[in-house]
This record gives C-alpha cells, sequence and structure tokens, in this order.
C-alpha cells in the first residue's frame, strides 16, 4: 500500500511517516504542496492520499479538486489545523473522504485510515 | 542554532518603546521576515530534535535486539534471571512509546507556524490598508517577504469555532445519502 503525503511543513510528513510506520503502513512517498502531489501522484502506484490544507503554490483543497478531476476512487485523508465546521464541509465537498483535525493521535489516524481502506 | 538567528529576532521585538518612523526603504517585509525567519528556524530545530528522537528509537530497538540474544543464552535460563530480563525489555518498551509520543507532540511547530502566518496575514492587510489610505506606493510585491501560503480564508481555526469534525463528516455523508 503505497500512501501520498502532501504537507509543506517537514516536520508534519515526518510525524505522519513515523506515524505511519508504527501501524504497519512503510511504503510512502511525499509532496510539499499541490503541485508536488500532482507530480508523485502521476508517477503511478499511489493509493491513499493524506494532504493538508494550507499550502504553498496549490493548497489542499485545489489539490483534492485536481485528484478528484482525474480520480474518483482513491481514498483522500484531509490533515489540518482548519477546524471550523464550513471548513470540514468545503473539503468534503471538493472530495475527501475524511477529515483529521491537527494535532491528532496515533490512535486517530490509524482508525481514519483502516475506515478509509477498510 | 545559531544563537544570532534568535538574537536578531529578541533584539528587533524588544526596545520598541517608540516605533521608528517608517522610511520608504524600510517596509513591511521587515517584521515580515522576522516572523518567516522564526518559522524556519523552529521548523528546522524541531527537525534536529526528531533526528535525536530517531537515534534514541533506533538504540532502544538495538538494545532490544541484544536482550533477546541474552534470553537465549544458557546461562540466562534462570526463571530469575528471565524475569529481570523481561522487566528490562519492558522498560525498553515505555521507553520507545515515550519517544513517540514526544515525536508526536512536535506538531505543535506546525501548528504555531500557522498561527504566526495568519498574524503576518493581518499585519499585511493592515499595512496595505494605511498604505492605501496614505498613498505612499510602498505595496509592490518586490518589497513583500517571502511567506507565500494562501491565508486569506484558512488557516488556524478560533477555539470557539472549532467543530468536532466526526461529527461534521458523519452529518455530511448522511446528507449525500438522502
Amino acid at each position: 500500500m503505497k500512501i501520498l503525503i502532501v504537507d509543506d511543513s517537514s516536520t508534519m510528513r515526518r510525524i505522519i511517516i513515523n506515524t505511519l510506520a508504527r501501524i504497519g503502513y512503510t511504503d510512502v512517498v511525499e509532496g510539499e504542496h499541490g503541485k508536488a502531489g500532482l507530480e508523485k501522484l502521476g508517477q503511478g502506484g499511489v493509493e491513499m492520499i493524506i494532504t493538508d490544507w494550507n499550502m504553498p503554490e496549490m493548497d489542499g483543497l485545489e489539490f483534492v479538486q485536481a485528484v478528484r478531476a482525474q480520480n474518483a476512487a482513491i481514498p483522500i485523508l484531509m490533515v489540518t489545523t482548519n477546524a471550523a465546521k464550513e471548513d470540514i464541509v468545503q473539503a468534503l465537498q471538493a472530495g475527501v473522504n475524511n477529515y483529521v483535525v491537527k494535532p491528532f493521535t496515533p490512535d486517530t489516524l490509524k482508525e481514519k485510515i483502516e475506515s478509509l481502506l477498510g | 542554532m545559531d544563537p544570532s538567528e534568535i538574537e536578531t529576532v529578541t533584539i528587533k521585538g524588544k526596545g520598541k518603546a517608540k516605533a521608528a518612523p517608517v522610511k520608504p526603504d524600510d517596509p513591511q517585509g521587515h517584521v515580515i521576515s522576522e516572523l518567516d525567519a522564526v518559522t524556519a528556524v523552529t521548523e528546522r530545530e524541531t527537525n534536529k530534535v526528531m533526528d535525536q528522537l530517531d537515534l534514541i528509537s533506533g538504540l532502544v530497538a538495538t538494545q532490544q535486539a541484544l536482550i533477546t540474544g541474552v534470553m537465549r543464552h544458557p546461562g540466562a535460563q534462570d526463571p530469575s534471571v528471565q524475569d529481570s530480563i523481561n522487566q528490562v525489555m519492558a522498560a525498553g518498551k515505555d521507553i520507545q512509546d515515550k519517544v513517540y509520543e514526544a515525536m508526536d507532540l512536535m506538531q505543535f511547530q506546525d501548528i504555531t507556524r500557522q498561527k504566526l502566518e495568519r498574524i503576518v496575514h493581518h499585519l499585511r492587510q493592515i499595512h496595505d490598508y494605511i498604505v492605501d489610505l496614505l498613498g505612499t506606493g510602498l505595496k509592490s510585491e518586490g518589497e513583500r517577504a517571502s511567506i507565500g501560503r494562501t491565508i486569506a480564508s484558512t488557516g488556524t481555526t478560533p477555539d470557539e469555532k472549532r467543530a468536532h469534525a466526526d461529527s461534521v463528516v458523519e452529518e455530511f455523508k448522511r446528507s449525500q445519502k438522502d
């Protein structure tokens, strides 16, 4: 299972990679913004996406919309500091399958990933 | 960390009983780039802490492997020795768990960075408003600092506006089914 992590914070990418490794997912590719994420996705093999919202170049919402324009099925989990109800609804409307607010616990991330892959 | 990086920010932050007049060649980018530097430094230093935690984690894993080897040794088959070794193994696992917890806590860096960026965004809006008002013509792209994230309508959410994500997701999915 190859997972694409898109986040402009290298610290956050590292934390997510660490968490994924602890729950058994070690095949990971990274992008530091939406455009880089699309490039990685284009290289093939990605089966799930974890993306931040606030990023330079192309933000998470634009990224999700671009992904959905070409792939309706791939599970997308948004992990962000945006926690207002209207933000969550906007992300869901753009095509994310589930939503995690930072800071998250490893158990929360595990539960969301497993429910998406379920 | 290079102390001069923090010192620069600290000194500029202090001693501002009277704000210096804004000169045409000293626009808003000054303060914004200082905040930019703070976020860059904290991200880099957080990654250094993460490096150390990774190192500790690796050392604990090595220790666990060595202890497992010792447990198989004929001289370690005595129940009391095995019991002691098991206690050492359990302590090692506790250390590993605490290392992971510490790594997870490093999320604070990204969260505080985004809060700072939101402040920068508001400072920039105030600056632009004043420039427009006074018509001083300082608002060129070249005078802007490097923070380029899109935070006009996003960013960190004030506590009073925070929603329970799971409830909103469930509600949305139910509405899609109806």
